[in-house]
């Protein structure tokens, strides 16, 4: 059990990061209480991972050989590099923590998948093209649907607000289903966990991140968003979680945040404005460089350290 | 099967309480302010008659009353909305359009008073313009309330009744004008002609107000479209 304390934390900092781009306008805009979405949140995002979970948990369980000490420094290696990049204040994704701590192993093993490490390293690049295009997508779908409506203020922003927690809930389901293999795979990779009791775990981590520690993050980054109307509020969570969705489909765990910058960027194309700073996207570009490079060096140094021997002096 | 409908429908209904507060008080406000206007009128109508009489302090009275009233309610909304009621920018466009609204309300009892606390007597070759002035003035706030009822229930036509709004507006600056020419034609003390050109400013400036939330309201109502 203590050997899944690193997922957990894993899970929980996930959990605690991600509610943002969910809930987040909602929350911070006070249109939904935070503990309503908190709660709404966990039980969707459990609900995802139980239901949808397994096929990403496969990717990764396929991507090399895994033991029990192996799934144990990756995952520590991935807790640290969350950690290490939110203190630098570089926005950090577990779903390129996770694959580089896997491929740091897939080197110690000599033994990597790279068909499989592709397709993860090519949806990186496909999440916030997604993004983009669903949001334009959406947003022209929606919009000629929502004029249409012969609806009065109080109707529109009754609808406006309903339609942001279904979204809400529908981006906490996709995130469990996407993102739960970021905490829990490597350990089914490595026969410690059956693919139920890893959806499970990770699951409930996410949500214990959720319940505990989203709020300060949702006050922070959900005001980000909140600059946008209710409408472009929607088609942004709408976009980011079809766009995950899709990925759960694919069984490619993707990030949640790069879906938002995306679908954000899409609106921002929709409305002829430009919603993302070139110094946001410099961080953005910075971190995806950085972040699957800083895991496997964790991963490295920590399987390093893990096999020194005290040799005692002559 | 009606169980759940049922559970439902409660659920929808609690979850939306504070909007369905806001819809009622801004109701109550409507009723506040039609109140505040034939009070209004009426005193008008007494001043215009009778000149300065008991029934014209009581009626001065009741428009004060239903103007504070209408600003308790004002400051009612104003607390629930910003206590999570409605998304963000629809706090901010209802907020404004209050504030607006309300100037209407407090010009009535500006001009009551001004009547009551200078006791201005009205020359008898202006009592009909004033009481076309003050009848076209009030028109435009029925127009208004109109229009507020169909921003926030969708009833009737936006754009008509701003452009019905904005002709009985220029209607008013004409009478305005005419009657500011006839004060300053006449015999009357100089000092007479200023205080009675400050009464029809200000009755004039009803109708200015009334076309200025209307626009607003308009604006209020095309940007909502995505």
């Amino acid at each position: 059990m203590s050997s899944l304390l690193s997922a957990i934390f894993l899970g929980w900092a996930l959990g605690a990061n991600n509610q943002a781009n969910v809930f987040g306008p909602s929350v911070s805009s006070r249109m939904v209480k935070f503990w309503t979405a908190a709660i709404l949140a966990s039980v969707f995002v459990l609900l995802g991972s139980l239901l949808e979970g397994e096929a990403c948990i496969k990717t990764y369980t396929g991507l090399t050989r895994m033991t029990l000490q192996m799934a144990v420094i990756s995952s520590l290696a991935s807790a640290g590099t969350v950690t290490l990049m939110t203190v630098l204040g570089l926005p950090v994704s577990t779903s390129q923590t996770v694959p580089g701590a896997i491929f740091a192993i897939g080197l110690l093993n000599r033994q990597l998948y790279a068909a499989g490490m592709g397709k993860v390293v090519a949806c990186w690049f496909g999440t916030p093209v997604g993004g983009v295009i669903i949001a334009v997508l959406l947003y022209y779908g929606l919009a000629a649907v929502y004029n249409r409506l012969n609806i009065n203020l109080f109707q529109s922003d009754k609808m406006l607000r309903l339609c942001l927690i279904i979204a809400g809930c529908y981006g906490a389901y996709t995130l469990g289903a996407n993102n739960v293999a970021n905490v829990t795979a490597v350990f089914v990779g490595a026969g410690v966990l059956t693919v139920f009791s890893a959806v499970l775990i990770g699951g409930l981590s996410i949500g214990f991140g959720i319940m505990t520690f989203s709020r300060p993050v949702i006050e922070t980054v959900g005001k980000k968003l909140v600059k946008l109307d209710a409408f472009s509020a929607l088609v942004v969570v709408l976009a980011e979680s079809v766009t995950v969705h899709i990925y759960t489909f694919i069984g490619v765990p993707v990030s949640t945040s790069q879906a938002v910058v995306g679908a954000v960027l899409g609106v921002g194309i929709v409305k002829g404005f430009n919603t993302i700073r070139r110094r946001t996207m410099v961080n953005i570009l910075l971190a995806w460089l950085l972040t699957p490079v800083v895991a496997c060096f964790l991963t490295l140094v920590i399987d390093f350290v893990t096999h020194l021997h005290c040799v005692p002096s002559p | 099967m009606f169980k759940r409908l049922f559970i439902g429908g409660a659920i929808f209904k609690r979850f939306f309480k504070e909007e369905k507060q806001v819809e009622q008080l801004i109701d109550q406000y409507l009723d506040n302010l039609k109140m505040a206007q034939e009070n209004f009128l009426n005193a008008m109508d007494v001043y215009l008659e009778k000149s300065f009489c008991e029934d014209l302090d009581f009626l001065i009275e009741q428009t004060h009353k239903v103007e504070s009233k209408a600003d308790d309610t004002r400051y009612e909304i104003e607390t629930m909305m910003y206590d999570k009621a409605l998304i963000p920018e629809s706090r901010g466009d209802i907020l404004g359009l209050l504030e607006a609204i309300d100037q209407i309300p407090g010009l009535f009892e500006l001009i009551l008073y001004m009547i009551q606390t200078q006791r201005l007597g009205t020359p008898d070759f202006l009592v009909l313009d004033l009481k076309e002035l003050i009848r076209v003035s009030l028109e435009c706030c029925d127009l208004l309330i109109k229009e507020v009822g169909a921003l926030f229930r969708k009833s009737e036509d936006i754009r008509s009744l701003v452009s019905m709004i904005d002709n009985n507006e220029s209607q008013c600056d004409h009478i305005e004008r005419r009657i500011i020419t006839r004060i300053f034609d006449s015999e009357l003390d100089p000092f007479q002609k200023l205080q009675l050109k400050e009464v029809v400013i200000q009755l004039g400036e009803i109708s200015d107000q009334a076309d200025r939330v209307s626009r607003r309201m308009h604006i209020i109502s095309t940007k909502r479209r995505v």
